[in-house]
């Protein structure tokens, strides 16, 4: 009972941040994104044409007017379809979301669980020649370009001047093993960028658990190693690490990875998300952001009750 | 660290099995063939940009336009090898009957023409095509509810649509001058000649649609093609289309002849081979949008597609061996084919006449100064370099605005006006008074991105070479094409540097570029409006092809060029390239995609290959 109330608490009070967000994206997207109506239009128009597209895009309205269209979209999660294709925006993302998700979720879980394994590796070691080496490893990881990496990796592993195991690009997945064929090269891309950032972060998470009076305590009495790390450092390292991973959800549900998706031809929702942003495609962007929005309330949500469960000292008021 | 030993420091396995996992994980397939695709034919290839909408009254791209002039039919079509382009029936059974004053069209159209199976009808089978369909569909473009791109071609033309339009466009009234006489004549009424009527019927915009999949699908119809076409589309989104053979469709052996075959210049392409041969010759067509440049060349080379539509000009360099005539390395040439096709368009850059700064002016002694500075410009603009710089120095540079792909190209006209002449250019300026004080402050609008940059900073190194301050010439990125393309709608911009796709092999199609009438939001970008240009334009649309137009057209063209308008001009050429499994003869052009029914593989044996399943 206390985690329904709790619940109906926190998604009312995302409300407010999901009226602030659509609110101020919208104000961008009207008065600053790109303009459609030129895109909409044949090589020699009229001015009576122009009206005509314009007056079709709702152009013409009062902005407050068109905010109002906007939320009730959102409530009843019917954004219209695209400008671009003519596809409803839920069938869109209903169609590109999944791609996107399957495309980040192997290098999502790969990435932090070695990032954990590292960040602990090098902790452990701390000082050492194992935990220099882990983190210049990982600096270089931070520093090379994502884009770099993607077309350094496509030609070693894909191309044929390369070792040429895997497709170059596409995403014709109707089997576990064309899925794992699509999806490894791009997860190594993932991965060798990600892991940088992640093993960094987890490093000093866990050294500052380690450094904790309790724990030193705790190894003063003789507590062995294995159980001295999973309940006395890492379940109090959770707390920052559910927090990263949680609220990186809404960022590999909606956003997808662009860069991914463009190169390796992956028909993901980041694409869509992109072509809806240079285009000016006011429909899937006000469903991207408006989605976004509310994923984020729901992590939250869903990441207190995460601290609860891993802390009970954390309170659901 | 020193409490933890490293024979228990077992608490770190998961991290040694997750490095396990990975490396396990790595050791997936390359590319395998679809089972389901065994025994099958199929032909991929892939362009650079992706279609957004398949709708024909929204076919503005060349992406778009392949994929609706091969799933839909046009009345006319384009011989698939002859060059220059040539007209031929397609869905129309003859070339259209003129009447004699050339106001009246009277096109007859195939019988038994089919629209592939949908569920928008009854029982979900094609029906019959009928004339009705051809008015609908052109009567489309001017109905406001479809967003139509294409209306232009036909604004003011036909008799009573512009009427029809402004009532409502209400599709149970009738329009005067497009009409079915029955179910298999269509007739056209013109307010006056309108001698590239049947090429505009040959475009995507002009693509015969059914009403009922219209009506049944809304908006959605732009995704789903229900048409007659020799394809049918499989599946579509934003990486990929595939289409398949309509087994309906009127598949009739190949006559290469027919079709314009020239041995002397195609024939290294095996494409006798179908001579006599009953298409389709492909099972399945896959398309890919691959925008990154070595993705593309990666996925080609490796033998995912087949085709690419021209080879990155980034490559140039390392993959020929020779770019006049166009050779591939011998490594290359060992496997793929290669052509040169030069552009049914062109890149130009124009003054924007309505700033007085650089156009029109009241005072006449300001407009002569004026003048002088627009040809000092012109006199600074390095054409060969720009072509040696960005188009593999294989482009045609030309002057004026009749690109060589049109026969009124007159290749004996003067080439000053493209030849670089920077003393002439300062001297100019000189006696005209022109100072790097007094210059105005030229503004060029680009998208973003380095390729506009790096055009811009070319041409403003150039005019700083002429007397140009650097301060004075000033770049303005925006968004997207649709927001420049807005500025130079609204006329904001002093300075327009823009390409033109020719929608038909007449020059008329470029010489509209710079009509009076047709200025800001018209296709006329730098409200040129010169009054004996405009007369003569109006002269000449109205006559049919003959020396005396072709001589009205290029003293046009000269007029252009004497008042410098605009730097102009040069067709850039796209190199595509094939393995040579394939046998075909490529266009890169919008007029020429209507190559796709006749694309064959070859058996390697110098016949092509057959199906092995049965023909869908």
């Amino acid at each position: 009972m206390e985690l329904l109330q709790f619940s109906v608490r926190k998604l009312i009070a995302g409300v407010p941040l999901v009226i602030g967000v659509t609110l101020i994206s919208f104000l961008l997207m009207v008065y600053f994104g790109p303009d459609k109506t030129f895109d909409l239009l044949g090589k020699n128009p009229t001015a009576e044409q122009i009206a005509e597209v314009r007056e079709q895009l709702g152009y013409n309205k009062p902005f407050l007017v068109r905010y109002g269209e906007y939320v009730r979209e959102l409530v009843t999660f019917n954004f219209g379809a695209s400008e671009s294709t003519g596809e409803p925006v839920t069938s869109l993302l209903a169609r590109t979301i999944p791609v996107s998700v399957a495309l980040a979720l192997p290098g999502f879980i790969l990435g932090n669980l070695l990032g954990v394994a590292l960040g602990l590796l090098a902790a452990y070691y701390r000082g050492g020649l194992a935990d220099k080496f882990i983190m210049g490893s990982a600096a270089i990881g931070m520093s090379i370009s994502f884009l770099i990496v993607i077309i350094a990796f496509q030609i070693i592993f894909s191309s044929s001047f390369g070792l040429n195991l895997f497709p170059v690009r596409g995403w014709d997945v109707n089997s576990i093993g064309d899925y794992v064929s699509y999806v490894t090269v791009p997860t190594l891309a993932t991965v060798f960028v990600a892991l940088g950032y992640n093993t960094r972060f987890y490093r000093s998470v866990i050294v500052e658990e380690m450094s904790r009076d309790h724990v030193r305590t705790a190894r003063a009495f003789g507590v062995p190693p294995a159980p001295l790390f999973y309940k006395l450092i890492l379940k109090n390292a959770l707390i920052p690490i559910i927090t990263r991973i949680m609220f990186s959800i809404p960022v590999i549900i909606i956003s997808g990875s662009l860069l991914l998706e463009q190169y390796f031809g992956i028909p993901g929702v980041g694409k869509a998300t992109y072509d809806a942003i240079v285009t000016g495609d006011q429909p899937v962007l006000k469903a991207v952001v408006a989605l976004t929005a509310i994923l984020l309330v729901i992590v939250q949500l869903l990441t207190d009750i995460l601290y609860r469960a891993v802390d009970p000292r954390v309170s659901l008021k | 660290m020193a409490g933890f030993s490293l024979r228990t420091n077992y608490c770190v396995w998961p991290a040694w099995v997750v490095l396990v996992l990975l490396l396990a994980g790595c050791g997936g397939g390359s590319d395998q063939p679809d089972p389901s695709l065994e025994g099958l034919r199929v032909y991929r290839h892939s362009t650079e940009g992706t279609p957004t909408s398949l709708d024909p009254v929204q076919a503005a791209t060349k992406y778009s336009n392949l994929l609706v002039i091969n799933t839909y039919d046009t009345l006319y079509s384009y011989r698939y090898l002859a060059r220059p382009y040539e007209l031929k029936p397609n869905l129309a059974a003859s070339l259209p009957e003129i009447s004699a004053d050339g106001l009246t069209y009277t096109i007859r159209l195939r019988k038994g023409v089919r629209f592939i199976d949908d569920p928008a009808f009854p029982n979900a089978e094609g029906r019959e095509v009928v004339a009705k369909d051809v008015v609908y569909s052109l009567q489309r473009h001017f109905d406001p509810a479809t967003r139509p791109q294409g209306a232009w071609l036909w604004q003011g033309k036909i008799v009573g649509i512009d009427d029809w339009k402004e009532a409502g466009s209400d599709y149970s009234q009738p329009v005067e001058g497009l009409r079915a006489l029955d179910s298999h004549t269509l007739q056209i009424k013109l307010v006056k000649p309108f001698p590239q009527l049947a090429y505009t019927l040959a475009q995507g915009y002009a693509a015969v649609v059914p009403r009922e999949a219209v009506e049944k699908y809304g908006r959605e119809f732009a995704l789903q093609p229900v048409g007659s076409g020799p394809f049918r589309l499989e599946s579509f989104d934003t990486a990929r289309a595939v289409l398949v053979p309509n087994p309906d469709y009127r598949w009739a052996p190949v006559d290469i002849y027919a079709e314009g075959y020239d041995p002397d210049t195609q024939s290294f392409s095996g494409i006798e081979a179908i001579h006599g041969q009953l298409p389709p010759f492909v099972d399945r067509f896959e398309l890919a949008f691959v925008q990154d440049t070595s993705a593309r060349w990666n996925s080609f080379t490796k033998g995912n597609e087949i085709q690419i539509a021209s080879l990155p000009v980034e490559l140039a360099d390392s993959v020929l061996q020779s770019k006049q005539p166009v050779v591939l390395q011998p490594e290359y040439a060992a496997r793929y084919h290669v052509k040169s096709d030069i552009e049914a368009g062109f890149v130009y850059q124009s003054f924007n006449m309505d700033f007085p700064e650089f156009g029109y002016h009241p005072d006449p002694i300001q407009a002569e100064r004026n003048h002088a500075l627009r040809c000092a410009v012109v006199k600074s603009f390095d054409w060969e370099a720009r072509n040696e710089s960005f188009y593999f120095g294989l482009g045609a540079v030309f002057p004026g605005i009749i690109p060589p792909v049109v026969p009124e190209f007159d290749p004996e006209l003067s080439r000053d006006s493209v030849t670089r002449d920077v003393a002439g250019a300062r001297q100019l300026l000189i006696d005209n008074g022109w100072n790097a004080d007094n210059l105005p402050e030229l503004l060029y609008g680009s998208t973003g991105g380095v390729r506009p940059r790096q055009f811009f900073e070319q041409f403003r190194a150039w005019l700083v070479e002429i007397g140009y301050p650097k301060k004075k010439v000033k770049l303005k990125q925006f968004a997207s094409f649709g927001d420049l393309n807005k500025q130079w709608r609204e006329s904001r911009l002093p300075y327009i540097a823009v390409g033109w796709g020719l929608d038909y092999p007449d020059a008329e199609n470029t010489l509209q570029l710079f009509y009076g009438p047709n200025a800001a939001p018209g296709s006329n970008s730098s409200n040129y409006n010169n009054p004996e240009y405009n007369a003569l334009y109006e002269q000449a649309a109205v006559m049919q092809p003959s020396p005396e137009r072709t001589r009205i057209y290029r003293r046009m063209n000269q007029i252009l060029i004497d008042d410098c308008v605009s730097i102009t001009g040069l067709s850039r050429t796209a190199i595509p390239i094939w393995h040579r499994e394939v046998i075909v003869y490529p266009s890169s052009q919008i007029i020429g995609g209507y190559y796709w029914p006749y694309i064959a593989l070859s058996d390697g044996a110098g016949g092509i290959r057959q199906a092995q399943t049965e023909s869908p």
